[in-house]
């Protein structure tokens, strides 16, 4: 009887300081030192590259993901208490908006201080003014130069409508006007043009944030927009090839992707991590490719390879293998090299040589 | 330092609610147990968490905002349906309570998996402790006084339909009554609790520290006792490991309660090797 109830007391007593203990080193292996520091914090992996590109190299700024570093997309990711921790302590939370980020507005509820930076554009009147002021200049710059010659083309032939829509949205931007698409897909950061405007969205929110570092911002993000256009210069040498071609894209991030080649979707099927295929479905995607006479698939090799090889054996179609972007290497230059790889991917696909 | 640790996350007003709310639940969880456990009906609660998921699908398809509403009134009908059916069929239980908590299950599957979105209620399954919201914890407050006050009052009679159910029923205990009574009461309890514990663990927490208890315990007062502090302690452990080594809470609760019931077990087999 006596020894029972020491025994417990024990019991409880050991797994307590076990506990404490090991969360004591834990916690001390992942302490950094924060005094005096300001702490961005991104909400996943393409954000954060974004941000590091823009404040990385910056002296007294902290940047730090959100906890998990695999999350991969946003869909069905819950934070956790470390989470909300770092988010308690932020000075600036960068995220891709457009309600990618479910779990935003309790934040906003639990943090009314927390400075939110939503990177998508279109939704936050402030980012229009974003683009008036830095990349007016820019976008028109890029339009009238690198599209002037193949966009006329374009325009002549028979995809004018397509491309004009394109064209007008850039106009809008450049404008400063109200630009009202809604964007029920977020994955903005797969096409290199929308890319730059979050990159150009973060930048503005984040000096407006640490006004004190807004000089090195400007600079390191026009530095990297360099780097960008240099990608959707790649990209364009591909638009006569791909213009109109329609294709069917096994996630929807890809549209972001075929918009900046001008291609057009057939039909797209979400694969993610949660998502089951029903036999239904393949059908429908067999009926796609035979109604429309596809040819190239755009597939994610993690979730998509089980269904585009049943699709291959059934039809005769290319799959291109592109990465969604959303995990990887936390190093600055993850997102241009794995875009780069994209290109080079498509760019074999549509029949020309890979450098 | 050391209470400074222990202190420290209750600066941000989630943890306060998870840290309320774990303080009467667990309690709760505990004192039921016990009696879950001597009554054999851990496939009972089971059952009922896995149809909160069904719960949840009504009230989308309904379109009600607060699925807790919908979730606790499936549940209470869940329960009662199965003890009503439970007691009239020729069939074992267990067989009975595995065809609906299957059929429940897949039926909330099929609802929310609809368009391929049931990522969106892939937390209830790991629980999310950041759902707790004070307007919850008032519930569980709510219950936690009925429940004790149930309890209470109605014990002998539950325990003596426990050890024999005829023998009771000759005594003019309301047998039935009583059995619809607790299985109402858990089903309440574990709908309140599923959104932060999870789906796939909430029984654990029901049965087990009263298992371990059970290792130890020689009277009913002592299983309870050891019931509630191991089910408190876990919690508080759990939430306080959770909190700092940033992994779902639930599990981590369930893990300490584990690590009792086999140290408990081994206890009570040195003892009786002895």
């Amino acid at each position: 009887m006596r020894n029972k109830y020491r025994f417990t007391a024990v019991l409880l007593l050991a797994i307590a300081v076990c506990a404490y203990l090991l969360t004591g080193i834990y916690v001390k292996s992942e302490k950094t030192d924060t005094d005096g520091q300001f702490l961005v914090v991104t909400s996943f992996y393409p954000m954060y590259i974004a941000a590091l590109n823009v404040a990385g190299d910056c002296e007294n700024i902290r940047l730090e993901n959100l906890s998990e570093p695999q999350t991969g997309c946003l869909h069905d990711f819950q934070m956790t208490p470390e989470d909300m921790k770092l988010l308690s302590t932020a000075d600036v939370f960068v995220v891709n908006g457009g309600g990618m980020e479910s779990f935003l507005t309790d934040v906003a509820k639990q943090y009314p201080n927390l400075l939110i930076v939503e990177s998508m554009t279109g939704e936050h009147a402030e980012e229009e003014h974003v683009h008036e002021e830095e990349h007016a200049a820019e976008e028109e710059h890029v339009h009238e130069e690198a599209h002037a010659a193949e966009e006329e083309h374009v325009h002549e032939e028979e995809h004018a409508a397509e491309e004009e829509h394109v064209h007008e949205e850039a106009h809008v931007h450049a404008d400063g006007s109200v630009h009202t698409h809604s964007h029920e897909n977020t994955h903005v950061w797969m096409s290199v043009a929308h890319h730059r405007e979050q990159i150009a969205a973060i930048t503005h929110g984040l000096c407006e944030a640490i006004p004190a570092y807004a000089e090195e911002f400007e600079a390191n993000a026009a530095e990297y927009d360099a780097k960008l256009a240099d990608l959707q210069k790649q990209q364009e040498e591909l638009v006569s090839l791909s213009t109109g071609k329609e294709i069917i894209a096994f996630h929807e991030a890809y549209e972001y992707l075929a918009e900046d080649y001008g291609m057009e979707i057939a039909y797209t099927m979400n694969l993610d991590e949660e998502r089951q295929i029903s036999a239904g479905e393949v059908a429908d995607v067999l009926a796609a490719v035979k109604e429309h006479g596809i040819d190239l698939i755009f597939a994610e090799e993690l979730y998509g390879r089980g269904l585009a090889e049943t699709v291959q054996k059934e039809a005769d179609v290319t799959v291109c293998y592109l990465d969604t972007l959303v995990r990887g290497e936390y190093e600055a230059d993850s997102y241009i090299k794995g875009m780069q790889k994209n290109i080079d991917i498509v760019k074999s696909a549509l029949g020309m040589e890979a450098p | 330092m050391v209470l400074e640790g222990f202190t420290a996350f209750l600066e941000y007003g989630f943890m306060r609610n998870a840290f309320l709310a774990i303080l009467i639940i667990t309690p709760l969880f505990g004192m039921l147990g016990t009696m879950i456990v001597s009554r054999k009906m851990a496939f009972f609660s089971d059952a009922l968490g896995h149809s909160a998921l069904t719960g949840i699908a009504i009230g989308v398809i309904l379109g009600v905002t607060d699925t807790n509403v919908t979730m606790i009134v499936f549940g209470i009908a869940f329960a009662l349906l199965l003890n009503y059916i439970g007691s009239k069929s020729g069939i074992s239980t267990d067989t009975i309570i595995s065809v609906f908590s299957s059929c429940s299950v897949a039926i909330g599957l099929v609802i929310l998996s609809k368009g391929g979105n049931f990522s969106k209620y892939s937390s209830l399954l790991v629980g999310d402790i950041l759902s707790i919201t004070p307007k919850e914890i008032f519930y569980l407050l709510l219950i936690f006084v009925v429940s004790v006050l149930f309890y209470v009052l109605c014990f002998n009679y539950l325990h003596a339909a426990s050890i024999h159910r005829t023998l009771a029923i000759s005594r003019h205990v309301p047998v039935r009554l009583m059995e619809n009574i607790f299985a109402v009461m858990i089903a309440v309890i574990v709908m309140l609790s599923i959104k932060w514990v999870g789906i796939l663990i909430i029984n654990a927490l029901l049965i087990l520290p009263a298992a371990s208890s059970r290792n130890l315990a020689e009277n009913m007062r002592e299983y309870h006792f050891f019931s509630v502090l191991f089910s408190l302690f876990s919690g508080l452990v759990g939430l306080f490991v959770s909190y700092y080594t940033n992994v779902a809470t639930g599990p981590v609760i369930v893990i300490i309660a584990s690590i009792l019931y086999f140290a408990t077990y081994l206890y009570a087999r040195v003892l009786r090797g002895e």
